[in-house]
């Protein structure tokens, strides 16, 4: 049965369609700023999110901070030695464990002097975590490959000669030989080292020309099932830190729950900036509901004085204003899946995230609080409707 | 017909608290109108006939004495009972006939019986009700802009009858109708009473007046003649 209280109010809608339409506007730009902002906030941390979970698999060892004990003659070294790498790898198991030496350096390109890192690795190892996007990996003792930011600040080709060293007259230098390029890593360091400023050798000629023989400044695990990541931590520090805490062990988790919540709180930032406009909405539906409240005052002295209980007005002015709700929150929904989509592409320049249900939730998710925000916008008009004295009502012109 | 009067007033009063000091609408009335009679209330203006309307209408309390209506005394009735007493027992008929705008000729008649039942009519009462005031079933659907005044009011009685009530309250139902029109209303009203209805009728008009068994005159708020 079709509600006749309900009939009334979609009348009156179509009666002040102009009016109802207008404020109904207000809703539509509500929904559409709050759901156009929330997708883009989410899809923008969707993105760094799948970015930086990359390098998620990866656990980095490196020695702690070593306090000197004044008159102790055991001197620590700020290395991890041969038998700590042995117990890393013992605890890492099945996974790959990659220990690599690591400096700052001074070099030569021709005239050029830079300053940057320099990686020794086993040239096997580099092959499985390194992705030369031009040019070939290690072969011979003093080849190199560069990162892409390096290469591209000095203009590296293949073949380019490379001095390491404080430019020294006296002193020959040692020259590499650059034999590859890396691609960019950008954010997302999917090996755990950040290469595009670097140069790598192998680690034969790195503890030939800076020492350190079986001793590295970092090692890292390579996970081959992430969820192992804790157990794996947990191991290397039982086996390792036994006696007393010689090697930190990080991964990249916290760097994720940093990133993350940053990007959440500038989500729910613009998310508040986008509610304002819904504010400005809920005015123009109140003013529309008392409006439509001032102009029926008669017809509500009618129906109260021909037996119409209070509810019943209530629910006549609360459905009016649900009508408008559903009228800007269906308009604004789809021009929120217009707008929004083009808004993250345009500003994110990526939409593989658009429609997965964490970012379209906020379509509905507008809708509602649209519709909830003209039903609270028509309580007050309501009431007001509701109580007013028929006597009163019915003199009204 | 029983003994119980079918409205009792007992010393009623009226007054109003105004800037300019109290005034007092309805003076110290005490009267009964039995069940099946036509009752007309006359007198000048501000006698207090609207004042009276509305309180044997229970869209107004007195603010002192006691009105039964039907055996029970409106002071002691909560908001809601009044609400069903005004929905279920009274039927009121205006002077500027007072229709829904919204809804069609029909739908107005058929709304009261919406408002009892909580459900729209498949009894075809609303439209035998229409039909038993003359009204032409093909108006049915016009809304009342679309419609003459003799036809508004007609469609007005049918609405106040629609639940069958007890008690017709008419204020100058022909006070906007042409002289011809007001007297086939009236005839209505008679006929409505010859079937038991009482009627209560609020008129300046003699020849009108002339229609009830009994005549109520007001003025200064006191019943100056019976």
């Amino acid at each position: 049965m079709k509600d006749i209280f309900f009939d009334l109010s979609v009348r009156s809608v179509r009666l002040n369609f102009l009016r109802s339409l207008l404020a109904s506007i207000g809703i539509v730009i509500g929904v559409v700023a709050i759901s156009s902002m929330g997708m883009l906030g989410t899809n923008m941390q969707l993105m760094v999110k799948d970015q930086l979970t990359t390098g998620i698999n990866i656990i980095t060892v490196t020695p702690d901070v070593v306090r000197a004990e004044p008159g102790s003659s055991v001197s620590s070294s700020n290395e991890i030695t041969e038998i700590q790498l042995r117990d890393i790898r013992d605890a890492a198991g099945i996974n790959e464990v990659i220990p690599i030496d690591r400096t700052n350096t001074q070099f030569s390109i021709g005239s050029n002097d830079g300053r940057g890192s320099i990686y020794g690795l086993d040239p096997d190892d580099i092959k499985n975590i390194m992705n030369v996007s031009e040019g070939s990996t290690l072969r011979g003792e003093s080849d190199a490959i560069v990162g892409a930011t390096i290469a591209n600040r000095f203009n590296l080709k293949i073949g380019t000669r490379i001095k390491i060293g404080e430019p020294n007259v006296s002193v020959t230098r040692p020259v590499i030989r650059v034999v590859g390029i890396l691609s960019s890593a950008g954010l997302s360091s999917s090996n755990g080292i950040n290469t595009d400023n670097a140069i790598i050798v192998s680690d034969t000629w790195y503890t030939s020309q800076f020492g350190g023989g079986n001793e590295y400044d970092q090692v890292n695990v390579y996970l081959k099932d992430v969820s192992t990541l804790t157990a794996v931590e947990d191991a290397i520090d039982k086996k390792v830190n036994r006696n007393k805490e010689v090697v930190r062990i990080s991964d990249s988790s916290s760097r994720i729950t940093s990133v993350s919540s940053t990007l959440s709180s500038l989500t729910t930032f613009i998310l508040a900036i986008g509610s304002i406009s819904l504010l400005v909405a809920a005015t123009s539906i109140f003013n529309v509901m008392m409006m439509s409240v001032s102009e029926r005052v008669q017809e509500i002295g009618i129906l109260l004085s021909i037996g119409t209980e209070k509810g019943e007005i209530r629910r006549m002015f609360l459905y009016e204003a649900f009508i408008l709700g559903i009228i800007g929150a269906v308009i604004g929904g789809i021009m929120s899946v217009i707008i929004g989509y083009s808004v993250v592409s345009a500003m994110i320049g990526n939409t593989a995230y658009f429609f997965l249900p964490e970012s379209i939730v906020y379509i509905p998710g507008g809708m509602l609080i649209g519709m909830l925000v003209c039903i609270v916008s028509g309580l007050y008009p309501a009431w007001r409707a509701s109580n007013m004295d028929p006597i009163d009502a019915l003199r009204a012109e | 017909m029983n003994d119980t009067p079918l409205i009792r007033l007992t010393d009623v009063s009226k007054v109003y608290h105004l800037e300019s000091g109290d005034f007092t609408a309805l003076n110290h009335i005490s009267l009964d109108i039995n069940e099946g009679e036509f009752v007309a209330l006359m007198g000048p203006s501000g006698s207090g006939k609207s004042t009276m309307m509305n309180q044997l209408g229970i869209l107004d309390v007195p603010t002192t004495g006691e009105i039964f209506i039907d055996g029970k005394n409106v002071a002691n009735m909560t908001n809601l009972e009044r609400t069903h007493m005004r929905r279920d027992t009274i039927g009121y008929v205006f002077q500027k006939f007072y229709l829904i705008p919204l809804l069609s000729a029909y739908e107005n008649v058929e709304y009261p019986l919406i408002l009892k039942y909580k459900k729209r009519d498949s009894t075809g009462r609303a439209a035998a009700v229409l039909k038993s005031v003359g009204f032409d079933e093909e108006m049915s659907a016009h809304r009342p802009s679309q419609l003459s005044g003799g036809q508004q009011q007609r469609v007005a009685i049918a609405r106040a009858l629609v639940n069958d009530p007890k008690i017709l309250l008419c204020d100058e139902p022909t006070g906007n109708l042409d002289r011809k029109t007001g007297f086939q209303i009236m005839e209505i009203l008679v006929g409505l009473n010859k079937e038991g209805k009482t009627v209560i009728l609020v008129t300046h008009d003699p020849k009108i007046a002339e229609y009830a068994h009994r005549t109520i005159q007001l003025e200064d708020g006191r019943v100056v003649g019976s």
